[in-house]
């Protein structure tokens, strides 16, 4: 069960879920058992991190995540931070969480206060990173810090570097942009689950002293899904695209009924909220959220509001996919998610009506369906609150990511109108680009390499700082990125493949393509580079391999297509391929060259 | 609520806290006599205890509680107040 359907139906007293939770940890091995997403995290903590622990891995398995957990012996983030051949180090994290009290902080702010105090912490972190970055490849969670309780200066410690509350302010101002010049290091943010919640409910100053636990016990969960969802952005479980119902959902009333005057959005009655929700729906397509449309509606009324509705803030150009019809939902978010060609664990159904989501929930389960509120104004805050649209990066890539699966969702309906496959392939005239992965790149191919499941030959999840040495390795390593433009844009970064030269073999490490454009020769270009590279070097065979997960099995039999012999099967499905240089033909690429280098990163 | 009430509830919330329906509890049980109450799951029962008997015990009660007639007693001081 997806944590985050669990949530939407457990009660709102924090300390019943925490208990709830809690009792989960017995199952925890049974939990972990269906599980093949495997995930280490470390903990480093100058406070109680084994109840957090506990949860965080009961959270994880019950969204499919199987976190192994070393936990640092209490305050010892230094010691192992510093020690090279620490317990830390030999347990090979992918994860690294840093959780630093706000107590501990208090403590020594009042046993030493310095001018500085705060530039001072900083700078003490940011060695405590770069001792990490070099002895692991973990990415680092960092959290910050929950401004305390107590204010000795009143509201004037504002004004005042010197003050205790100001302190903290300054830290985790200074903290947040010291992490944002690293690539390694994320942000858990702690003051915000604090400030949410309130801060005298979170504080909980008995519980520091009887057991060094950093915040109330009931609110431990929150900080655990945190957690949680961030581990699971970093690994690419992420958010891609949001499915809205349209009547009582993005308006008041039914746009079929009321027409275009009587529906609900603006002053009137409760039409503000509408608008509001608008709004929020409108900030998650410009970071990236695909938007889709699917309403049980004539299509001529459905799109009426969009097209003429003086206060519809949503546009007809902001849907991606817009489905207007009388079919049963799940049918149509089928649809939304073939004609995208995203996973369905990777679209969240937005629907007032209980009927619908319940249908949904039954027939995909995977989907992620949210218990709307019966009141609009409280639409924001539900969703939000569920931390659906966690990220772990964002470039403008993304940002232009919603408009690209429009221009997509195009390509498709175009495609109806010719005879022959190559016909439309050549109509598409289709510019492709070759490079070997450059410094400018590598934030969105490190993006691309955690964010593929499908199209993935061996799935191995290089993080930035992997890449780069690849990307400086020039002897042996030759890792490139394919770039795709047609007349109708910009598909931007579509397929990551790494070389390695074994010997006198080319050997395929990984080799990754984005779904979205599948069947358009891009396979057969990037094949026939991977032989004019091979001869180029002299070599005499190209050695493929595929490891199976979850989701790669549309890519099982992709060497078989292109000649490769079978030279090896494992017990768990990995196969290995392997095809002399000289008895590769090149295949057909209906395509344009733009560049084509595999060597120099610029 | 007398002592037996209070006895009953107690046990009712080790049971439920711990998992475990065949715990018993009498005056001089101690953490060593009952598998599961550990350090980490007595934290969980305070907060159970105070969460359903609806009262708050300080850091210094809490920390001379020596067994459970100790808690025993304690409750019965706080619902008393």
């Amino acid at each position: 069960m997806d944590v985050r359907k669990f949530h939407l139906e457990q009660n709102n007293d924090a300390t019943f879920n925490y208990f709830k939770l809690m009792k989960e940890v017995k199952r925890l091995g049974d939990l972990k058992a269906k599980i093949d997403r495997k995930v280490k995290l470390a903990f480093l903590a100058d406070c109680a991190t084994q109840h957090l622990t506990m949860l965080a891995q009961v959270i994880g398995a019950n969204r499919g995540l199987d976190i192994e957990v070393y936990e640092a012996g209490y305050d010892t983030i230094e010691l192992e931070a510093f020690n090279p051949s620490s317990a830390l180090y030999a347990f090979n994290p992918d994860f690294i969480v840093i959780l630093k009290s706000a107590e501990k902080l208090k403590h020594k702010f009042y046993a030493a206060p310095h001018a500085d105090a705060a530039g001072h912490m900083v700078q003490h972190l940011s060695s405590i990173w770069n001792a990490i970055k070099t002895h692991s490849r973990a990415t680092i969670v960092q959290s910050t810090f929950v401004v305390p309780l107590e204010r000795p200066f009143g509201n004037y410690g504002r004004m005042l570097a010197g003050a205790l509350d100001q302190f903290f302010t300054d830290v985790n101002h200074k903290l947040v942009e010291a992490a944002r010049s690293e690539r390694q290091v994320v942000l858990n943010d702690v003051d915000f689950l604090a400030a949410a919640v309130g801060r005298r409910n979170w504080i909980d100053e008995k519980m520091w002293a009887l057991a060094k636990e950093p915040c109330a016990l009931e609110y431990m969960p929150l900080l655990a899904h945190n957690l949680v969802d961030l581990i699971g952005s970093a690994i690419g479980k992420v958010v891609k695209c949001v499915v809205l119902d349209l009547d009582n959902t993005l308006w008041g009333g039914v746009i079929g009924d009321d027409g275009l005057e009587g529906i609900r959005l603006g002053d009137l009655e409760d039409g503000e909220a509408f608008v509001a929700f608008q709004h929020f729906i409108l900030g998650l397509k410009r970071r990236g959220i695909i938007l889709a449309v699917c309403s049980k509606n004539d299509h001529h009324n459905a799109i009426l509001p969009f097209q003429s509705h003086p206060e519809m803030v949503l546009k007809e150009t902001d849907i991606a996919v817009f489905v207007a019809n009388w079919n049963n939902k799940a049918d149509n978010i089928h649809y939304i998610q073939q004609t995208l060609n995203i996973g369905l664990d990777s679209i969240v159904f937005l629907d007032d009506n209980p009927f619908e989501r319940d249908l949904v929930r039954k027939m995909l389960p995977e989907v992620i369906v949210p218990e709307m509120p019966e009141d609009p104004s409280q639409y924001i805050r539900v969703v939000a609150e569920l931390n659906l649209f966690e990220t772990a990066s964002f470039s403008e890539a993304d940002a232009e990511r919603a408009d690209m699966y429009r221009v997509e969702a195009q390509r498709e309906q175009a495609k109806t109108g010719f005879e022959r496959i190559e016909d439309y392939l050549l109509s598409l005239d289709m510019v492709i680009t070759l490079e070997r992965f450059n410094a400018f790149n590598l934030p969105r191919i490190a993006q691309l390499i955690q964010r593929s499941n499908q199209f993935n030959l061996t799935t191995r999840r290089y993080s930035e700082s992997d890449c780069e040495q690849l990307m400086n390795d020039g002897e042996n390593a030759f890792p490139f990125t394919l770039t795709l433009e047609d007349r109708f844009g910009n598909y931007g970064l579509i397929s990551v493949v790494v070389l390695k030269r074994v010997d006198s073999e080319l050997v395929i490490d990984e080799y990754l393509m984005s779904c979205r454009v599948l069947q358009r020769g891009v396979e057969n270009f990037a094949m026939n580079g991977i032989f004019g590279l091979a001869r180029q070097l002299g070599l005499t065979s190209v050695r493929g391999s595929y490891i199976p997960s979850k989701k790669n099995g549309m890519v099982k039999d992709f060497y078989a297509g292109f000649g490769f012999e079978k030279i090896h099967e494992e017990s768990d499905g990995t196969t290995q391929w392997l095809l002399p240089t000289d008895a590769y033909l090149d295949q057909p690429a209906l395509m344009r060259t733009g560049t084509l280098d595999f060597l120099s990163s610029t | 609520m007398d002592r037996n009430q209070i006895h009953d509830k107690l046990t009712a919330i080790f049971r439920d806290v711990l998992d475990d329906d065949s715990i018993v509890l009498n005056d001089s049980t101690t953490a060593d006599d009952v598998d599961g109450w550990d350090s980490l799951s007595h934290v969980n029962l305070l907060v159970a205890v105070e969460k359903r008997f609806a009262i708050r015990m300080s850091t210094r009660e809490v920390k001379s509680m020596r067994n459970v007639g100790d808690f025993i007693a304690l409750i019965s001081q706080k619902l008393a107040q």
